[in-house]
């Protein structure tokens, strides 16, 4: 409750937890006005966390005002609540000094850089993170104690060094877990080759196995140590097959759609490599996986480039500030000017082709991304997401997340500029908010929401986990010592964590209860969810590409929205590198001599028509159909924030249980002492309750 | 496409029986031609083909087109096909494939593949038509094979009766009003105020205790004083009645509606302007005596909003409207091959050269379109919206928070003064929030307050200049606090769609005529013609003309709450007061010195009336500009009370377009099981169970039931609904291959598009 932001996004009055704490807390607690923070706030800090400056003040623009304490640390800046609940949660929400963009100081609201160190009282201080919060603290007696000099310097100081992003890899684990002993993570880790194991037959994947070639990341360090290749290919096959690829990133399965089509994702193919007839044959049975039509699509054809997805972040968080100058009557223009919303409904058109293809023309995928670490993973989880209803569980969405993107080994850290600004693109949160899309136009079909998203979406910078804070899986494993059997992997520039036994290494950022309280955890349910309302039966049928041989092999590209025929899988064999000579590929093909059956789609006419299968969710992404995540983005500005705290369906359920209870408790006898406990009919119902059930939903239709 | 063909040809062997012209032979299988009461065939045409989009890709549908003195009506072969419950929400008086005649927006021929808009008499006759309504429903219709007089005579048929101009009373309301005199059988009250008595006025002044101070005038009876005002009003008690004869009207304050503490919302309208300067002392001097009356105790001191100037012009609505309205305005995509040999490029464009559809594939639109902020920010109409919300916010601030007398001021009080007043109304008074209450007011405000909706809407053809959408950005505006704030209003945004859609029924007096004065004159009540009873006309807010009970579910929001009552009398809002009210900063104070400045106010009125040039300074000041702010933010930093004041948020991110209105033909715009239903629906049900519950703990208490909600049964049993839903007639969800993406385009289609551009017709040119 930190910050604010969590307050406002979950709705939940603080003031609810602080009874319950009173007088435990009270000693323990720094008092908000001795001069001294106690030793027991130096507790908790992480390892290696000093407080720098400190001072009491109330948080503002929210209601109720909380007086308590900011503090500036080495690792982030926090407000601490009088008597706010310590025990057990490590961190209600706290942030890096990495997050802060701007701190003024509001006697003449000023922009407070690090160069200008001139004297001035402080009254009240605001400041934005980088994940679109604003924490609103003024400070006590005007800003005429020298603490509240001595925060605000120590802010904008941290923040000036804060460029130098040295911070997270000196940021060791946080001892939450320890103790905790050896717990089964809530989310299959994917760091195992049994969670492989079950994952795949969860999806009932048979003609796949979990290959162990990449178990001491000698393939490949981005890669998960395990993955599934098709069943009949040798792992020496994978292992010659792989070194063709770009970064050894070959082609794996993503999903195995019940119909008998797969989603592959693989990257590049490694252009200056010279491969034998052997190797040839190997990269093609692992593309083709058994299968006689594949798509392969080229992933980053009609997408944005990270440089543009990095650049419209910029622009949509300049313009979420609250003191942007745009004029209210400018301002769809100016959303519209930062092309992030063009760029998420381009996401979703893609995904919403690719997952037709997948499951109602049945065809096999593969997708290929010269990294294959970034836009693959976003595309592959898009896809699953809209194609299967288990992805769309609060269960299957983590696993979804954890399997895709933090096994797949995205660079989150370079990502979310960690390593400095040069290779800097939020494509995590592109693609949480093409999941906020989905949800907003399917809200009875996520079991998650929005406020689960919020959560994930605030926690990618929180360093107390390795989740996000982590490039490649092999790192991960590293600092986690998992790798102290393999002590003969080269680890250049990397020093040892120290004493890292003692924490839980089993620790993930799906361990919420780290940083949130139950209640608001609850809330990560979306009360809308209604899996009946479609139909899960999910039949799977015959596999048709196994069974049916179908006409030879043919290799199609897709691009543009139209698929074009190809000789070959491979570029070696008679040309250069598919993607290096990308413009032979590419251009729009004339229409081809056969009859098509699906015009539209260049489909050749063998492949028939087929129904849209039941779970399949076609998004929306016409203009007026994609909108604007206000809950996240505009978070920071005070005069939106009100509106958006609204009370959800939940009220509703909750009335819904009372009275069950109320029923089944009176079902066996009448006693008319009940009559004290009867509810007015009229409360039933009160408007308060079910206030924002449709306001939540009725996020509109524009940004 | 092969599935269109297939369909095609079944509908050929249809179109192989006989097909009558007569409708009364016509055979159980043929669509049958419902003609109401009153209603006559004018003219038709057979074998006429209609496009058809259906799961984004289009086929067509034989039948006959038919024009009658209502409407333009197509009967084709696959209205059995509809039979499913998303036609359960159907209009009982305007079918799918009706247009009534004043709904007819543009029409526009297709002649040798370019695209033209059709008036007057023709040299031509086009092969294709394309019908554009002013519920935003485009229609497509293939006359290439019809007989060529059939052609001819539909064609002018349809051009003449939608676009020529008309005689009041040949509006299809009186024929239908005389042929139906026997067999309305409805309840005429309604429970709506209708004001047209002197009772209801009455009703209103105690209802908000207005008549402490204000009383019921019966000086316009029979229209003796002025046209242009109903019969009844309400003035300051004060005021002597040879006033209001004095101007016809004019520079007489007539009271809107009173707030709890006391401070009312008033109207006038401008007194004639002057060149000579005895008039103009005569003027002054009246207006003096009137503000006398006004000003002094117990009457509140009293600001001036002058509509006229510094706010929205018409002309302005009139613009924003149509380049807005052109963004939904979207044709169906080149016909399907089978049409014929010559491959048709259909071409639309916008009368406003200000943008144009740059091809005639919706699809394509949207999916080349990444400009649509911006296309959607230069029509301005949201803008135009934020206005009048604006100025409605910175009225309830004079009110609730300064306790003021606020004077709105137009020329003739009948435009921007029913749409602010009503905003107003809307904001402060939680009765206006009940449908009742709603309809009640926009009879009072704008039936009564003489909108001139037969000018507005331009229904006689009389005058395209005076066709300014007022009304619909008033219904725009209360759509944007509806969504804002759905628990707070009874009715639901499908309310305020069909609301705007009976705009152009004409079988409802309600939006039909100028004035109330026009209403009864042309009833037969004013003596014309005496020997014929009066007629009966029939009013929008009977429902049950247009929707079964079963539709009328969805008119009704579930969520919202009744307040309960604690005596048996509607004064809701003077009771209470609200939390918001007592937070709000106390005013008196702030007002109370300003008696003294007695002198420079009057003449601030006075030289508003007459010149209307100072308004500007009063205006802008800054003292009104932060005490908006501080109005403003204090209500939306506290928890929103729904029986109580309700403002909109109007920043830039939270103004909407209003998608079910505007989106709801759109068939690339359909979420299939998705969109708000999807909740709503869930929702319902878990209302429903607790209702349920409730009753049975209820029963166990021996205590009276609670009464019991209608189950919307429209949303139940129904699998997946679109987002669409209940407008999605157009699509009918079927298994057959769905290609989802429209925007898989054919190989080479880069070509085609070059091609068309070059093609591209202007207006100019026609």
């Amino acid at each position: 409750m930190w910050w604010g932001g969590r307050g406002q996004s979950f709705n939940i009055a603080p003031q609810k937890e602080e009874p319950e704490m009173g007088s435990v807390q009270e000693n323990r607690m720094p008092e908000p006005r001795s001069r001294q923070p106690s030793s027991c706030l130096a507790s908790r800090c992480l390892p290696g966390e000093q407080i720098l400056a400190w001072a009491p003040g109330v948080r503002k623009g929210l209601e109720p005002e909380l007086s308590g304490t900011l503090i500036c640390t080495n690792f982030r800046v926090t407000f601490q609540p009088c008597g706010w609940q310590w025990n057990q949660t490590l961190v209600h929400g706290y942030t890096v000094l990495y997050l802060l963009t701007s701190v003024s100081g509001l006697s003449r609201v000023q922009l407070l850089r690090p160069g200008s160190l001139h004297k001035f009282i402080p009254e009240e201080i605001l400041i934005h993170g980088r994940d679109f919060r604003l924490l609103r603290v003024g400070f006590e007696a005007g800003g005429l104690e020298p603490q509240a000099f001595q925060v605000t310097m120590a802010i904008v100081q941290a923040r000036a060094q804060s460029n130098q992003a040295q911070q997270y890899s000196g940021i060791t684990l946080s001892k939450a877990g320890q103790g905790s002993g050896s717990r089964k993570p809530p989310i299959p880790l994917m760091e195992t080759a049994e969670d492989w194991e079950t994952e795949r037959k969860k999806q009932a994947a048979r003609g796949w196995r979990v290959s162990t070639v990449n178990e001491r990341f000698d393939v490949a360090t981005s890669l998960p140590r395990y993955f599934w290749v098709p069943n009949r290919i040798l792992d020496s096959e994978v292992r010659r097959a792989f070194g063709h690829f770009h970064q050894g990133r070959g082609p794996r399965l993503s999903w195995h759609h019940p119909g008998g089509s797969d989603l592959l994702r693989c990257g590049g193919f490694y252009t200056a490599s010279d491969p034998n007839k052997e190797d040839i044959r190997a990269v093609e049975l692992l593309l083709q996986a058994g299968h006689s039509d594949v798509v392969l699509v080229d992933t980053m054809d009609e997408l944005p480039s990270l440089a543009d997805v990095q650049l419209a972040h910029l622009r949509l968080r300049a313009l979420c500030l609250p003191d942007s100058s745009v004029a209210e009557d400018k301002w769809l223009s100016a959303l519209e000017g930062t092309r992030w919303l063009d760029y998420v409904r381009a996401c979703l058109r893609k995904a919403s082709d690719i997952s037709v293809l997948v499951t109602s023309r049945v065809r096999s995928v593969i997708l290929q991304e010269r990294g294959d670490r970034d836009l693959n993973g976003l595309l592959s989880s898009l896809v699953q997401l809209l194609s299967a209803p288990e992805a769309r569980t609060l269960f299957g969405f983590q696993s979804l997340v954890q399997r895709e993107w933090v096994a797949a080994g995205h660079p989150f850290l370079t990502r979310l500029g960690g390593t400095g600004a040069s290779e800097e693109a939020p494509v995590f949160l592109l693609f949480l908010d093409c999941v906020w899309q989905l949800l907003q136009q399917f809200p009875a079909d996520f079991e998650f929401s929005e406020f689960f998203l919020l959560a994930l979406h605030d926690s990618v910078r929180v360093p107390d986990t390795l989740t996000f804070l982590r490039n490649t899986p092999w790192e991960r494993g590293k600092q986690s010592g998992q790798l102290n059997s393999y002590t003969q992997v080269y680890t250049p520039g990397y020093s040892q964590p120290p004493a890292g036994n003692s924490f839980n290494l089993q620790l993930s950022v799906w361990d919420w209860d780290l940083r949130y309280s139950n209640a608001q955890i609850l809330q990560f349910q979306n009360p809308g969810y209604d899996p009946e309302h479609c139909p899960d039966s999910w039949l799977p049928r015959p596999q048709p590409s196994f069974m049916v041989p179908g006409p030879p092999s043919s290799v199609w590209l897709f691009s543009r929205g139209a698929l074009t025929p190809l000789n070959q899988l491979c570029p070696w064999r008679d040309s250069p590198s598919l993607l290096a000579v990308s413009s032979r590929w590419l251009p729009r093909p004339a229409i081809s001599s056969e009859s098509l059956a699906d015009q539209e789609w260049g489909l050749p006419s063998h492949w028939g028509a087929c129904p849209l299968p039941p779970g399949l969710l076609l998004p929306g992404y016409l203009g007026p159909q994609i909108r604007l995540w206000r809950r996240c983005y505009l978070r920071g500005r005070p005069e939106v924030q009100m509106g958006l705290s609204a009370p959800t369906i939940s009220g509703l359920q909750d009335e819904l249980s009372h009275l069950q209870e109320l029923l089944r408790k009176w079902t066996p006898r009448i006693s008319p002492e009940d009559h004290s406990k009867k509810r007015d009919p009229h409360t039933i119902l009160n408007p308060t309750e079910i206030a924002g059930i449709l306001k939540g939903r009725a996020e509109g239709d524009l940004g | 496409m092969s599935n269109a063909f297939a369909a095609l040809q079944e509908m050929m062997s249809c179109q192989n029986r006989e097909i009558h012209t007569n409708e009364k032979e016509v055979t159980e299988k043929e669509v049958t031609l419902h003609l109401l009461p009153g209603e006559q065939l004018l003219c038709e045409a057979s074998t006429v083909l209609k496009y058809v989009q259906e799961d984004s890709c289009q086929h067509g549908v034989y039948g006959r087109l038919v024009c009658t003195d209502f409407k333009i009506a197509f009967l084709g072969d696959d209205e059995s096909a509809l039979d499913n419950d998303e036609t359960q929400f159907k209009n009982k008086v305007i079918g799918e494939n009706d247009i009534t005649l004043h709904c007819v927006d543009q029409i526009y021929g297709v002649f040798d593949e370019k695209k033209k808009t059709l008036f007057g008499q023709l040299k031509k006759y086009p092969e294709k038509l394309i019908i554009h309504c002013k519920d935003l429903r485009v229609f497509q219709f293939c006359l290439r094979y019809t007989k060529e007089e059939e052609v001819k005579r539909i064609v002018s048929g349809i051009i003449h009766h939608t676009q020529a101009p008309k005689l009041l009373k040949r509006l299809f309301l009186f024929s239908y009003a005389t042929a139906a005199q026997n067999n309305t059988v409805t309840d005429p009250k309604n429970h709506t105020v209708m004001f047209d008595t002197l009772k209801d006025w009455c009703w209103e002044l105690e209802r908000t205790k207005g008549n402490m101070k204000y009383k019921a005038v019966s000086v316009n009876e029979g229209y003796k004083v002025c046209e242009r005002l109903p019969a009844y009003f309400v003035v300051p008690t004060p005021l002597p009645e040879e006033n209001v004869q004095r101007f016809q009207g004019h520079g007489i304050p007539i009271w809107c509606w009173s707030c709890h503490n006391g401070s009312a919302l008033l109207k006038m309208s401008a007194l004639p302007k002057e060149q000579d300067d005895g008039i103009l002392q005569i003027q002054k001097s009246f207006l003096d005596g009137i503000y006398k009356t006004i000003h002094r105790p117990p009457y509140e001191i009293v600001k001036t909003e002058d509509l006229s100037s510094n706010f929205l012009s018409l002309q302005e609505i009139q613009t924003a409207y149509s380049k807005f309205k052109q963004l939904f305005l979207i044709g169906f995509p080149s016909p399907p091959p089978y049409c014929g040999s010559d491959h048709t490029a259909t071409l639309l464009f916008s009368p406003s050269s200000a943008y144009q559809l740059p091809s005639d594939n919706s699809t394509e639109f949207w999916d080349t379109d990444i400009k649509w902020f911006s296309l959607l920010e230069s029509s301005s109409w949201l803008d135009i919206i934020r206005r009048c919300l604006k100025k409605a916010i910175e009225i309830t601030e004079c009110m609730e928070a300064q306790n003021m007398n606020v004077l709105l001021l137009e020329e003739n009080a009948s435009d921007l003064c029913c749409l602010i007043s009503s905003l107003v109304q809307l904001m402060m008074d939680p009765h206006c929030r009940t449908r009742i209450g709603f309809q009640s007011l926009i009879q009072k405000e704008w039936v009564m307050g003489g909108h001139c909706f037969l000018d507005r809407c331009n229904h006689l053809r009389q005058n395209d200049k005076e066709e300014v959408p007022v009304f619909l950005l008033f219904l725009d505006c209360v759509w944007q606090l509806v969504h804002q704030h759905p628990p707070a209003f009874e009715f639901t945004e499908t309310y305020l769609t069909v609301l705007s859609d009976s705009l152009y029924i004409p079988i409802f007096s309600t939006f039909f005529f100028n004035s109330p004065h026009q209403k009864d004159t042309n009833m037969g009540r004013e003596g014309q013609d005496t020997q014929s009873k009066p007629l009966n006309l029939l009013t929008v807010w009977d429902w049950s003309v247009q929707f079964e009970p079963k539709a009328q579910t969805l008119l009704k929001n579930p969520l919202y709450v009744e307040k309960p009552k604690l005596d048996k009398g509607q004064r809701k809002g003077m009771r209470f007061k609200h939390q918001r009210q007592l937070s709000l900063p106390l005013t008196q104070s702030k007002s109370s010195p300003k008696r003294g400045f007695f002198r420079e106010e009057t003449d601030h009125l006075i030289k508003n009336l007459l010149g209307k040039r100072i308004s500007k300074l009063i205006n802008s000041s800054d003292e009104l500009q932060d005490n908006f702010r501080e109005f403003y933010d204090s209500w939306h930093s506290k928890s929103t009370d729904y029986h109580g004041l309700l403002l909109p948020h109007i920043e830039g991110p939270e103004l909407k377009v209003w998608a079910q209105r505007y989106l709801r033909w759109i068939p690339e715009a359909q979420i299939l099981g998705g969109g708000q239903v999807a909740t709503l629906s869930k929702l319902l049900e878990m209302m429903e169970e607790v209702q349920s519950l409730q009753e049975k703990i209820d029963e166990r208490h021996h205590s009276q039931q609670a009464p019991q909600a209608e189950a919307p049964c429209l949303l139940r049993n129904s699998a997946r609904l679109s987002s669409l839903f209940p407008f999605a007639l157009l699509q009918r969800h079927s298994s057959k291959p769905v290609l989802p993406t429209s925007g898989w385009k054919a190989l080479g289609d880069e070509d085609d598009l070059a091609k068309r551009e070059d093609e591209f017709v202007d207006l100019g040119d026609v």
